[in-house]
């Protein structure tokens, strides 16, 4: 356990020391921020509630999203699919202790950081000068930040399956970026999944997506009760996943390189 | 710049042909870049239907726009993706542009022929497909002097990004990090002049039509071609000013390209 927990410091550490990246994601947050909530703003203009939004749901949505951007699209998200392409991974495979574990603890420490510096200004500032709809009280609070360290996980646990394409085929780019617009798309990134038509959200709503964002948004905007349990039963089935393909992939691995 | 054009073409050529040789990757790659138009309308037009309008605009004469952004972004992209901060960040680094300078052709000429993105077009032909739509959505009775208007506002939306792209490069060559801070005109830029400007408060809507004029370029033209008046302050003949204004921005961006050239002084070794 200590071992992972200085893995998750470290990771922590990493990002915490990119500074001008700080500074300049803050601003692009903060710019696609004004710019949704203008929208958002004059789509209300005539209407009260909207597929079950009002407009204080639809500019916690947004904030939220700002605030998870780089989290669940972590500008680190090839890193791993390079080292596996490389050959660096099996040096993952000979450390000491689980390598899933070790990948994972690293990772939420990065992220993590991110939280910190990102996430929890924004929705700070954001509050401040808007009717956001997040939780009163400390408890609220409390699980809308669980919610958040959850999404964290799955983002991790879902990049890991799409890095670990490296192992079988060395063009998983080409192959993440035409299914990248529809994850885009159905995870909520474009508009919330609410207004999508009815059949839509409802295969959407089973789908390992909805942790990443709206589960999050409904913690702070609906109950939290539903949300956080499909986040956690996402994470424990993606947990199975993620380890058949490492065990599956660690067999067949070949390095090239002499 | 111009007596080398003939060169210029050769290595536009060259870096065509080169990812050409993989085709269902740079096939991918294309889809791909065109598919993020797709969706990113269809996701606008799942909400703007369910409001039925915003600003007093209806969904197909909100995604005209979208789809001119998107349009003037391929067109801008196809040449100045290598400007971008992460690339020109790896061409200083690498001392490549070390040896860009050495050579008898201009830097600009030679970075932006070198690295010619045919993935691109796929984007550029996803924006017209969606004009094409959303005009036919909103019955749009073409004419010459519209189709005209539609044109003039993707020339100079993508000559505005471009001299975006000129800025960031030129500020890459001074802190030789890339930054994350130039996309929030690129693609915040896009964005931005997606929706009609009147939804904007008068701050967002000075800097996005006489600072980064891009609200200029595609918004104003947009009421031309949808035959609507423009709200106080931005009349539609203002469109015919767009083509000056962004050429004074490219030049600006080719300064501030210069600029940043004089200041290179590049990593070593």
């Amino acid at each position: 356990m200590r071992a992972y927990l200085a893995l998750l410091a470290a990771g922590f550490q990493r990002q915490t020391s990119y500074r001008l990246a700080l500074a300049a994601g803050l601003t692009t947050n903060a710019f696609f921020g004004v710019v949704r909530t203008a929208v958002f703003f004059a789509l209300y203009r005539e209407r009260d509630q909207v597929a079950g939004l009002d407009v204080a749901d639809a500019l916690t949505y947004v904030w939220i999203l700002e605030g998870l951007f780089a989290v669940v699209w972590a500008p680190w998200f090839w890193e791993l699919a390079e080292a596996i392409r490389s050959g660096e991974f099996v040096v993952e495979l000979l450390r000491p202790r689980d390598p899933y574990l070790r990948l994972l603890a690293f990772d939420l420490g990065r992220t993590l950081s991110v939280l910190a510096l990102r996430t929890v200004p924004t929705l700070a500032v954001a509050t401040l000068v808007l009717p956001l709809r997040l939780p009163g009280t400390v408890g609220g609070l409390a699980l809308l930040g669980v919610s958040m360290v959850l999404a964290a996980v799955v983002s991790f646990q879902l990049r890991f399956l799409f890095g670990s394409a490296a192992f079988w085929t060395p063009d998983y780019r080409s192959l993440f970026m035409l299914v990248f617009p529809v994850l885009w798309l159905l995870s909520g990134f474009v508009v919330p999944v609410d207004f999508f038509p009815g059949p839509l959200r409802a295969l959407v709503d089973w789908s390992p997506l909805i942790p990443l964002l709206m589960a999050p948004v409904r913690v702070a905007t609906a109950g939290a009760g539903v949300a956080v349990a499909t986040q956690v039963a996402w994470v424990a089935v993606l947990w199975l996943a993620g380890r058949l393909v490492l065990a599956t992939a660690s067999r067949r691995l070949v390095v090239h390189g002499g | 710049m111009a007596e080398h054009l003939g060169v210029y073409l050769r290595l536009a050529a060259a870096s065509v042909r080169a990812t050409a040789r993989r085709p269902a990757y740079l096939a991918a790659r294309t889809v791909s870049a065109g598919l993020i138009v797709a969706i990113e309308v269809a996701g606008v037009l799942l909400m703007l239907d369910r409001f039925g309008s915003i600003g007093g605009w209806r969904p197909a004469e909100v995604v005209l726009l979208f789809g001119l952004a998107f349009t003037a972004q391929g067109l801008a992209l196809v040449f100045g993706d290598t400007l971008e901060a992460d690339k020109v960040s790896q061409l200083v680094r690498r001392g490549t542009f070390d040896q860009v300078l050495t050579r008898p052709t201009s830097p600009l000429g030679w970075v932006v022929a070198s690295y010619v993105d045919t993935r691109f077009v796929g984007r550029m032909l996803a924006g017209a497909a969606t004009v094409v739509w959303a005009t036919d959505r909103a019955g749009v009775a073409w004419t010459p002097g519209r189709a005209l208007l539609a044109a003039l506002a993707v020339a100079c939306a993508a000559a505005i990004i471009f001299g975006v792209l000129l800025v960031a490069a030129g500020f890459t060559f001074v802190t030789v990090q890339a930054s994350e801070a130039a996309n929030v005109l690129l693609y915040g830029g896009q964005y931005l002049a997606s929706y009609p400007m009147q939804i904007y408060g008068s701050a967002l809507r000075f800097v996005f039509v006489w600072v980064v004029p891009l609200g200029l370029a595609i918004y104003v033209p947009a009421l031309g071609v949808l035959g609507r008046q423009g709200p106080p302050g931005l009349p539609g003949w203002l469109a015919w000013l767009s083509a000056p204004v962004a050429a004074a921005f490219l030049a600006l961006g080719g300064l501030a390209w210069r600029a940043g050239i004089r200041h290179y002084v590049g990593t070593g070794s």
